[in-house]
């Protein structure tokens, strides 16, 4: 066969195939007996010389000036948006090239992620520090799928992030094999149920109002994700001057939020100031500062004590009505209780024993009235069961409550009358009692303060000392870690503190810290610190890369436990109910042997690494040198080698 | 001090009497605490966590009440039956969370005192 030089491949598959099995031995004999020739490549035909050299029949252009996806960022741009966070997909192709070179890769700035949850996660983070949204952009179906989480938790969370997907488009246009794999007739019903609203359009003037929609959609009350599906043939059609100019961008306007009805706050506030022990429950409430000063107000006015659920910084912890680490008797003395934006009214009213027989009971006495304004009954769906279980309130106020409470503090301020010495001197009692929470607070950090593996009092002690001078932020929570921060720390500002997930979707604390930090360094250089648990870490570790790349400087501090500690106490519990003991619960919860290693992940990604820290009085030093690298602009991370809480 | 050390200190107070009818060895009880799970909510110190459990380091419960609670926990405290944790046993680490040394005076510790200070 080798002599006969012009067969194409064609011709040598066919013949191979009518040759058969018979050939083989035949070959294999002859091959055995001289060395193999060299392959020759086989000369193209004429007709493959002419197609691959000659230029088609008729002009056929290849190129074009101004596309679609011009315009879908001329879009974007309007809206004021300042980020697009990606994981490359080809399905969005001709978006990212308009994004980098029409639109001068400037607001947005194309950041790059390493995951689709990261790309949507860190806006959730962003969100809530910046006030506005960022957007993410993930690739069709598959990209999709891996945002589904963080889409999960920032819904969750009433948290607006802007989201594109994209689709192929039409059959007729598509590449066979990937994108049909990549394309969905419906891309956003992956997420439908914890999105707030999405469109797939189908024109370039569908596309502006669309995105202008979704946009406002997003940031009402209550916020939470959108996303819009841009086609991949509108994404890349050639944009001629006279189809541009057809084509208009809505402006966009922010609606007033729903306040609440004046008859109802009425209501509100007899019952409020006619109460002997009213409670003020707190939870999604605030959003700014104004949101915080406002309920200072109305708290200080009814010298009413504020149970914090820590949703977003809603009340200063130095304040002598911050009383949250009494709930347990104020809830049971309240003859009223005023929630605010709760997240889950019946779980902040009920006290669960999860053991065989799981029983039930309220922590508010019997008869208490309560009055709840949330816009929490705004956004239900069938399916996700994050609605929680149904709690009546005697006064339900559907409404959003920071732009109801300029209103309730005057419904409050005409009802007073003669109560003024009454509340005065219930003021003092919970004055009184405060100056025993920080006691008690300091004593028990006290406890295991030498102790190694390091208390997360400890640490929490020793970062505050760190950092105590400087404009600083936390992008965690302190729920794995028995709220120190709320106990020990003087959370005064509205940005020094943005809450938890929303939907406990492990892998929200690197990807929101990562958000929250870039609008921290946004808005002047404030101190961003993660306190992130190991088990978190490990669903994102490489946003490190991303923060060092865009050069995003935050304290990260590996709360490593070596375990998903919440599921060993579940196994735990579950092992003791059986009579089996509790050996093996560390079995599939645990993450020993090897011990990972993080601060050589974080230097891997290009980060700062520091650890592990198993001495206490090694803490302390580590975190200084941290923060000293954070100021040239880097991450850093630092393994310290903690308690389970 | 790490946990070494507080199991030294226990040692040396494994001869006291617990409030139980066995005789409670302190060690034993630190072998138990650790492996049997209890510092998983309460902490390697028994000094409690918020959210998990409460201090048990130098517990203030009687005996009896100790292991009313292992028992039938008030909480959502995983049980521990006599099949798992033998009375014996309960009294070990009943003496053991006695023997805890005394934690260290917050006064005496300035790192907590520039925290929240109001």
């Amino acid at each position: 066969m080798s002599g006969t030089g012009n067969v194409d491949r064609r011709g040598f598959l066919k013949g191979a195939a009518v040759a058969g099995s018979a050939t083989i031995a035949a070959e294999t004999t002859a091959r055995a007996q001289t060395a193999p020739a060299a392959p020759k490549a086989a000369a193209p035909t004429a007709a493959q010389m002419a197609a691959e050299t000659q230029p088609p029949g008729e002009e056929e252009k290849l190129t074009t000036e101004k596309t679609g996806s011009d315009f879908m960022v001329d879009v974007c741009k309007t809206l004021g948006i300042e980020y697009m966070a990606a994981c490359p997909g080809s399905t969005f192709r001709g978006l990212q090239e308009s994004f980098i070179n029409y639109g001068k890769n400037s607001k947005p700035e194309w950041l790059t992620c390493l995951h689709e949850e990261v790309s949507v996660g860190m806006g959730h983070g962003y969100a809530k520090v910046a006030g506005k949204p960022m957007a993410a952009m993930v690739h069709g179906t598959v990209g999709t799928q891996h945002s589904a989480m963080a889409l999960y938790n920032a819904w969750c969370d009433r948290v607006p992030i802007i989201v594109f997907t994209a689709s192929a488009g039409p059959i007729e246009d598509r590449r066979p094999g990937i994108e049909w794999y990549h394309t969905v007739q419906d891309g956003a019903a992956t997420v439908r149920d914890f999105t707030k609203w999405d469109d797939y359009p189908w024109s370039l003037q569908g596309f502006a109002e669309s995105t202008v929609r979704a946009y406002q959609l997003a940031t009402s009350q209550p916020q939470a994700p959108v996303l819009i599906t841009a086609d991949g043939k509108l994404q890349e059609m050639a944009l001629t001057k006279a189809a541009n100019a057809k084509l208009s961008i809505p402006k966009l306007n922010h609606p007033t939020q729903v306040a609440a009805d004046p008859n109802a706050l009425r209501d509100a506030a007899k019952l409020l100031v006619a109460a002997e022990n009213p409670v003020i429950l707190v939870d999604r409430y605030a959003r700014t500062q104004k949101g915080v000063n406002d309920l200072v107000r109305l708290a200080e006015l009814l010298q009413a004590p504020v149970v914090e659920n820590r949703g977003r910084m809603n009340f200063p912890t130095t304040h002598y009505l911050s009383q949250w680490e009494r709930s347990g008797p104020l809830l049971a003395q309240a003859d009223c209780i005023l929630a605010l934006e709760p997240s889950d009214l019946f779980g902040q009213l009920t006290r669960v024993r999860d053991q065989i027989e799981r029983t039930f009971a309220s922590k508010a006495r019997p008869g208490a009235k309560v009055i709840a304004i949330s816009t929490h009954d705004l956004m239900v769906r069938a399916n996700y069961q994050d609605f929680q279980r149904y709690s009546a309130a005697d006064v339900s106020i559907t409404a959003d409550g920071e732009a109801s409470m300029p209103y309730l503090i005057e419904a409050v301020q005409r009802e007073i009358g003669d109560r003024k010495s009454a509340f005065e001197a219930r003021g003092q009692k919970l004055l009184a009692a405060y100056k025993g929470l920080a006691d008690r607070a300091r004593a028990e950090a006290a406890v295991a303060w030498d102790l190694g593996p390091i208390s997360s009092a400890r640490m929490y002690a020793e970062l505050y000392n760190q950092v105590k001078d400087l404009d600083w932020a936390l992008l965690s929570d302190g729920g794995f870690s028995s709220n120190w921060p709320h106990r020990l720390w003087p959370i005064e500002k509205s940005y020094q503190f943005m809450g938890g997930s929303g939907g406990g979707g492990v892998g929200y604390q690197p990807v929101a810290a990562l958000g929250g930090a870039l609008a921290h360094r946004d808005a002047g250089g404030r101190t961003a610190i993660s306190i992130t648990g190991d088990g978190e870490f490990n669903m994102a570790p490489h946003t490190l890369w991303t923060a060092a790349h865009h050069k995003i400087p935050y304290l990260t501090i590996i709360q490593n436990n070596r375990a998903y500690h919440q599921e060993v106490m579940h196994i735990q519990h579950m092992a003791n109910r059986h009579n089996r003991g509790v050996e093996n619960a560390v079995i599939g919860t645990t993450m020993r042997d090897p011990n990972i290693s993080y601060a050589r992940i974080a230097e891997g990604y290009g980060a700062v690494g520091i650890g592990p820290i198993t001495d206490p009085k090694d803490l302390g030093p580590a975190i200084k040198r941290g923060l000293d690298a954070m100021k040239s602009g880097q991450p850093v991370l630092i393994d310290a080698v903690m308690q389970p809480r | 001090m790490n946990i070494g050390k507080i199991a030294l200190a226990a040692l040396a107070f494994f001869a006291m009497p617990a409030a139980s009818s066995w005789a409670a060895d302190a060690a034993n009880g630190k072998k138990h605490f650790d492996n049997d799970g209890c510092w998983q909510c309460h902490g390697y110190g028994g000094q409690g966590a918020l959210l998990t459990g409460p201090q048990i380091s130098r517990t203030k419960l009687t005996f009896d009440q100790f292991l009313h609670q292992l028992r039938h926990p008030a909480s959502a405290m995983a049980p521990y039956e006599e099949a798992i944790m033998p009375d014996a046993t309960a009294s070990d680490i009943y003496a053991y969370l006695e023997a805890m040394p005394e934690p260290p005076q917050a006064k005496d510790l300035p790192l907590l005192y520039v925290t929240k200070s109001k």
